[in-house]
């Protein structure tokens, strides 16, 4: 059996792709995609903890992330378009002003 | 049992840098959405086989559809190397080397006192479904409207504006 610390390092591990890559990319829809990549360590660990402690509410949680995750992904991607749209450009620094 | 996981973490890891790294967005995507099948096999490993399920399917399935299909559509360039850029990906890297060092010692210091009950629950759909419809119902439903509540934004956002006057 895998000791429960394996699957918390791997999500540490992924989430902290995931913060640099928001850090260091320009592109909006790679950012999304980080953000994606956290949200996957996130629910990782709490599988794991679910495992551990031994019922299956930190599941349900991860159900519930998934839920938002496509909530997100429907209007975040609508954003991007909207984005694109007015400023002819996916770079996160050319979306420095709100009005169009 | 251990390979198995070895590989997969291995998979995992690679995958989310290759995420990070690629030069091309579509690159990326394709990157994440193994990544996300890797995290599915991970899931299927902790006895959670509804949610593997669920991983490929709205994740791997939908979600990184949509990803795919606005990456084709807006016909996106290679990103260019900016001047600044190896300052600041050094700097975001120590920055994560930093993060990661906060939460290493959390992991092995804070579990102790933790009593492994393992392998005594299984993530089916018959378990998941009885939970989700009895205690979690109400979350449920306010789920589902926070959907409906997506999707009508979504179109509302990606409606062309008429020129003069918001319609």
């Amino acid at each position: 059996m895998i000791p429960v610390s394996f699957y918390l390092t791997l999500a540490a591990l992924m989430f902290t792709i995931g913060v640099c890559g928001v850090a260091i990319r320009r592109n909006v829809i790679v950012v999304f995609m980080c953000i994606e990549l956290m949200l996957n360590a996130v629910n990782l660990s709490m599988v794991a903890f679910s495992r551990t402690v031994g019922n299956l509410d930190g599941q349900i949680g991860v159900f519930f992330v998934m839920v938002v995750a496509a909530a997100e992904a429907a209007i975040g991607l609508g954003i991007i378009i909207a984005l694109f749209r007015s400023t002819r450009s996916l770079e996160s620094s050319e979306a420095s002003e709100l009005r169009r | 049992m251990m390979i198995l996981f070895a590989l997969l973490g291995a998979l995992v890891i690679a995958s989310a840098i290759g995420v990070v790294a690629l030069r091309h967005p579509i690159h990326s995507a394709l990157c994440l959405v193994l990544n996300l099948v890797g995290v599915a096999a991970l899931y299927a490993m902790l006895d959670a086989h509804f949610l593997s399920a669920v991983q490929i399917i709205v994740y791997a399935g939908a979600i990184m559809v949509l990803v795919l299909f606005v990456i084709m559509l807006l016909n996106i360039k290679v990103e260019q190397p900016h001047r600044r850029g190896i300052i600041l990906t050094l700097l975001a890297t120590l920055a994560g080397v930093c993060f990661l060092g906060i939460l290493a010692p959390l992991f092995y210091r804070g579990l102790r006192g933790f009593t492994d009950h393992s392998s005594k629950i299984e993530g089916t759909v018959e378990a998941f479904g009885e939970l989700l419809f009895t205690r979690y119902l109400f979350p449920f439903e306010a789920a589902s409207v926070l959907i409906m509540v997506a999707i009508v934004g979504a179109v509302m956002i990606g409606k062309r504006h008429q020129q003069g006057g918001s319609k």
